[in-house]
């Protein structure tokens, strides 16, 4: 991992700037800390051999260096401020970048556990960003101005001092690598060991209340212990290497600081070849080669944990999404959507689900189910009509009523395509607003309209029973309704909005009782009524009773 | 005065500290080696002076030895006892996690189930985790680091103080603006943001999960780019609060360099006249202008340390919470101490509630009376949310009844009763193999054991799919077991354990209607054949036919909800319309 990803400067703006902002602030705290080094000695060489007897003496060097300090106030006050809007700025363009890239990439990337990863990174993950960007990258750009500008002046100085920092300064970075070599491995297993025995500690701890409800709490006391135990040494054990580097910078450092002290020492002694002003000023700002250095060491975990994060974040991003079709859906009233030997792969398992499916939808007013049991591929082949997944094998294909031939929907304009179609997913995406509003979206249907809607799908049974009725409000994501409830609005909303000749519904009774059911079937013969084709996945013996035709859809295990 | 005292004492660190079990002289060596090595920079600084301001006046070379073999072994002693610092500080906070882990996993597992069931997702118990990470970082960032600045500020103003006690006051001021206003500024700042963006940050992240989560329905329905425009004001929101604590935390960064400077420049102004005034050798003058620069390494780290102490204590007042509420939780079981009643005769067997009332932190949720004799199944059915789950908890005794009581073969069941289990809809499925998961619900459980009862369940097929049989490892949570199978396994587990009745919560749900039926039989089955009593809640009626009893309850919206029909399920079908019609929708087939 680089310290400073260029992928960083490519996909966020806002860190462009702030890199040639800190690079600025890097130059000019550098050209401060060589003049607050050069004032200290001009004033405190000739005050020790007596040829300063007054502070008004030394006036003109006194108030520079009050004004160096200013600036030099100045400059972390601004440095500090600037870092942290950028960093800000910079995790809120990566999550949206991460967001809307990850929604391209279509629904299978996203299920499972893949797509909790993408929601931890773009919620939580990214803001370890935060240090990355106020604390380790200042450093990293200190280190690249300070430390060269510190050893010019130095070498200016006194040479002899300057080869013992430019002889040491190599010698950080070289045993820092070799420790880094000799540890990589022994660290990472450990880190894995330790990794595992934390998971171990959580999963009982998640685990107990059904620990709990057989009475076997007690049993796993002494095993916590023991796994906190184990934990520790197998922590301190990858502390012990992992601290090692830190060590050897430190001691290289603080050593060849001494080393410069004592040179200059015997050398002022012998009165061989430097002044006390020099030899002072050098004293100073030894130490000041080296803390740039040092303070990326120190702050180097603070940047791995954002750069891992940055590091996923890109790994999203590059991921390819697939080509977005250009034809335009032909109309959908008349067509016929026709499935062709459509195979789709089932995420992890060697399963085709469905597999091989033969069917044909007639857009012509009538509601097809599509049934099977539980995996056989009824929610993919839904999604796979919708254009939101590719087929592995075989294809969906639509033909418009007096078009020329057959389109695969992959090579459909989306947005043509999908502003003919109403898909209400297991879980409908409803909100937020009030549930009028939502049940109305943008079609001008009156009071009465969502009144009658409302009583068929079952929808104004729920309303009754909330405390605002029709002006209830609904959060984010239909907090505040349950899914059954949401499904009913969804369902409400999908009977006034009649725009769209096709209807998808997947699975609408799963998770109402019979009344509710039977708000469904009756939403389902409103929606014939109106001339639309519905598509519904179904569990339930009475939807499909009430279809015109039955798609029965089935998995194949790979040989 | 007390009340600053009481106040202390009610800090959620303070109050947690103990469960650390954290030894003081462990702390002191940590401590002690953290002064060793920034004391080092303070003393080469300061010898360091001292050599060339002496040297410059040329005195035998002998004079100067000790200073330089001083300032050579403050080179070498920094980065020494920096690691072992390091090392003892992290030793200190991995035992105290260790400790308040194994407390709260005690705590937790001797208090009563109220806590844990309120509890009932598992994330809150998850996040446990971190929140004790954030609590034993105290030691490490915080705790430590304010001892070790302390203890090289005082070194350093008594460095300085010895040659010229004006200078040590203005470094004495100096350190306390830079380890005291600054920390506490940083703290301020890290507060502003965090009250200023509370609001966005829950609104980015419910804006974020929702989009990824309906990334397809979103995209169909057209309502991606507004959202996505949402996002992007929700996050103009949250750097607008960062740029806020922002400008007080820059302040901080500011009195910190400023801090340094000042105390130089004081040095300076106080030195230079005591030195014509012969109050201060010239050769000290370096000492007192030029320590103070490496004094302020130990003070630097405290702003971040305040926030950190921010930040552990408001994960140590979480964790807190969650054992207040296993303590309060506590007395209410004691009220009902279980008494034997004057007969345990066979008569008695089973489990039988008087006027019981169920709810939650005694609101009532659902009035209903029940007795499940061993040998029998009751079908507890109503809609989702009527209190079946609630009701299922008390007549487990993992809640205290609102009203009546719950008694099990004879006796008062006060807590959890060995021969009754509930088997919740949420079980966990631990991260170990098939095998050890099914030996939660009694140690001895057999390998032939565990495949007749997978069989039982219909999971023989997956298990025989999978490559290392019942000794796969599942995956954290079950992540890689199917919401089918995961409800399966729960019931086999079930099956296994020795209690006498089972309470089984929605055994139905993620299951195909074929499966569904054939588990809800398995049930019915095993208490027929032996003599077990099962309760089974579920919103499927299909499958009930067997069962000796069916209890119909009904929301009431103004009060808990009831029994609206109880008796066989063809006789409750034949008195209740609604039960009537909903069983024909069911299987009409």
């Amino acid at each position: 991992m680089k310290p400073l990803d260029p992928r960083l400067l490519r996909h966020a703006r806002a860190a462009r700037g702030y890199v040639v902002l800190t690079a600025v602030f890097g130059v000019l705290t550098a050209a401060l800390v060589v003049a607050q080094a050069l004032l200290i000695a001009a004033v405190l060489a000739p005050a020790i051999q007596g040829d300063l007897t007054t502070l008004g003496a030394a006036g003109t060097s006194v108030g520079l260096l009050v004004l160096v300090v200013a600036l030099r106030s100045a400059a972390s006050w601004a440095q500090e401020r600037f870092a942290v809007r950028a960093a800000a700025r910079t995790i809120a363009e990566l999550r949206e970048s991460v967001v809307a890239h990850a929604v391209r990439l279509g629904p299978r990337r996203l299920a499972g556990g893949e797509g909790a990863d993408v929601a931890t990174l773009t919620t939580r993950g990214l803001d370890a960003l935060e240090p990355y960007f106020v604390r380790y990258l200042p450093q990293l750009l200190l280190a690249v101005t300070v430390t060269p500008a510190t050893l010019l002046v130095v070498l200016g100085l006194d040479w002899v001092s300057a080869a013992v920092i430019a002889g040491t300064i190599p010698l950080v970075p070289i045993f820092m690598i070799l420790v880094g070599q000799m540890t990589a491995g022994t660290s990472e297993r450990r880190l894995v060991v330790v990794q595992q025995l934390g998971n171990q500690v959580l999963d009982l701890l998640t685990g107990l209340p059904t620990l709990r409800a057989y009475g076997r709490e007690r049993g796993p006391r002494a095993r916590v212990r023991a796994l906190g135990d184990a934990n520790r040494r197998a922590t301190m054990g990858t502390l012990r290497i992992a601290f090692l580097s830190g060590m050897v910078l430190e001691l290289l450092t603080t050593l060849a600081v001494a080393l410069v002290a004592v040179g200059i020492g015997l050398r002022l002694v012998h009165g061989d070849g430097i002044t006390l002003e020099a030899g002072l000023a050098v004293l100073i700002l030894a130490p000041e080669v080296y803390l740039p250095l040092r303070q990326v060491g120190a702050q180097f975990h603070a940047s791995t944990d954002g750069l891992a994060a940055a590091d996923r974040a890109f790994a999203v991003l590059d991921e390819p999404v697939p080509p977005r079709g250009t034809t335009p859906a032909p109309d959908l009233r008349g067509a016929i959507i026709r499935f062709d030997g459509l195979t789709v792969r089932a995420g992890d398992r060697a399963t085709d689900a469905p597999a091989g499916l033969d069917a044909q939808v007639t857009c012509d007013g009538r509601v097809v189910a599509l049934v099977g049991p539980s995996g056989s591929g009824k929610s993919t082949t839904a999604l796979t009509m919708l254009g939101l997944l590719p087929a592995d094998a075989g294809a969906v294909t639509v033909t418009g009523a007096g078009s020329d031939g057959p389109v695969d929907v992959s090579d459909l304009e989306p947005e043509s395509w999908w502003r003919q179609i109403t898909w209400l997913p297991q879980r409908p995406l409803v909100g937020p607003g009030t549930i009028l509003d939502i049940a109305r979206g943008a079609t001008d249907a009156s009071d009465d309209d969502v009144a009658e809607a409302a009583c068929a799908t079952g929808l104004d049974a729920v309303v009754r029973d909330l405390p605002d009725g029709w002006t209830s409000a609904v959060g984010r994501a239909g907090a505040g309704l349950s899914v059954g409830q949401r499904q009913r609005l969804a369902l409400t909303a999908a009977l006034l909005d009649r725009s769209t000749p096709l209807v998808v519904l997947d699975e609408p009774t799963a998770h109402l009782d019979a009344r509710g059911e039977e708000g469904v079937l009756a939403a389902l013969a409103t929606l014939r009524e109106q001339g639309r084709t519905v598509v519904v996945i179904a569990h339930r013996t009475a939807v499909v009773a009430l279809a015109d035709d039955v798609v029965h859809v089935s998995a194949k295990a790979h040989a | 005065m007390t009340s600053l005292r009481a106040q202390i004492a009610a800090d959620p660190l303070v109050r947690i500290a103990p469960l650390l079990e954290v030894r003081k002289l462990r702390v002191a060596v940590a401590v002690a080696w953290g002064f060793l090595a920034l004391g080092s920079a303070v003393g080469l600084a300061a010898v360091a002076a001292w050599l060339i301001a002496r040297a410059s006046q040329m005195p035998p070379v002998l004079e100067l030895s000790v200073a330089t073999v001083a300032v050579r072994t403050f080179g070498i002693g920094r980065g020494v006892a920096r690691y072992l610092e390091r090392l003892a500080s992290h030793d200190v906070a991995l035992r105290g996690m260790t400790s308040l882990r194994a407390r709260l996993y005690e705590n937790l597992a001797e208090g009563p189930g109220v806590a844990l069931a309120q509890v009932r997702r598992g994330d809150l118990l998850a996040r446990v985790g971190t929140d004790v990470d954030d609590v034993g970082d105290v030691v490490v960032r915080a705790v430590i680091p304010a001892g070790v600045a302390a203890c090289v500020s005082l070194l350093a103003v008594g460095i300085v103080g010895v040659f010229l006690p004006s200078a040590g006051v203005i470094l004495l001021l100096c350190l306390l603006l830079a380890g005291g206003l600054a920390p506490w500024l940083s703290a301020r700042a890290a507060a502003i943001t965090e009250e200023r963006s509370s609001t966005a940050r829950a609104e980015m992240a419910a804006r974020t999960v929702e989009l990824l989560e309906n990334a397809g329905p979103a995209q169909v329905d057209g309502s991606l780019e507004p959202r996505m425009r949402g996002l992007a004001r929700t996050d103009r929101d949250l750097t607008a609060a960062a740029d806020e604590g922002a400008r007080t935390a820059a302040v901080a960064a500011a009195l910190q360099t400023i801090a340094v400077g000042l105390a130089v420049v004081g040095a300076l102004a106080l030195g230079i006249p005591a030195v014509a005034a012969g109050t201060l050798a010239p050769v000290e003058l370096a000492v007192v202008v030029l320590t103070p620069l490496a004094a302020f390494e130990g003070v630097g780290l405290l702003p971040a340390a305040a926030v950190q102490v921010r930040r552990s204590r408001k994960a140590a007042s979480r964790l807190l919470e969650l054992l207040d509420e296993t303590e309060e939780a506590r007395p209410s079981e004691s009220r009902s101490v279980t008494e034997a009643t004057d007969s345990t005769d066979s008569t008695d067997e089973g489990v039988r509630t008087t006027a019981l009332v169920a709810g939650w932190d005694g609101h009532p949720v659902v009035t209903a009376d029940l007795t499940l004799a061993p040998g029998r199944t009751v079908g507890l059915v109503g809609p989702s949310g009527v209190g079946k789950s609630t009701l299922l908890a008390t007549l487990a005794g993992l809640i205290p009844p609102v009203d009546g009581t719950v008694g099990v073969d004879g006796l008062d069941l006060a807590g959890r009763h060995p021969e009754v289990l509930m088997v919740a809809e949420d079980g966990h499925v631990f991260a170990t193999t098939i095998l050890e998961n099914l030996r939660v619900a009694r140690g001895d459980v057999t390998e032939a054991d565990a495949h007749a009862v997978l069989d039982r369940v219909g999971l023989t097929e997956w298990v025989d799919a999978l490559p290392r049989g019942l000794d796969t490892l599942l995956g954290p949570d079950g992540a890689t077991v199917s919401g089918g199978e995961r409800r399966r396994l729960l019931i086999a587990r079930a099956l296994l354990s020795p209690a006498r009745y089972l309470l089984v919560d929605e055994p139905a749900e993620h299951l195909d209607p074929a499966t569904a039926d054939a588990l809800l039989r398995v049930l019915v089955d095993e208490s027929h054949r032996g003599d077990r009593g099962i309760v089974v809640a579920t919103h499927r009626l299909t499958g009930l036919e067997q069962a000796d009893e069916v209890i119909a309850l009904r929301a009431d919206p103004t009060g808990p909800a009831y029994v609206a029909a109880r008796g066989t399920q063809a006789a409750v079908a034949a008195s209740n319309a609604d039960y009537a019609w909903a069983l024909a929708q069911e299987s009409a087939r």
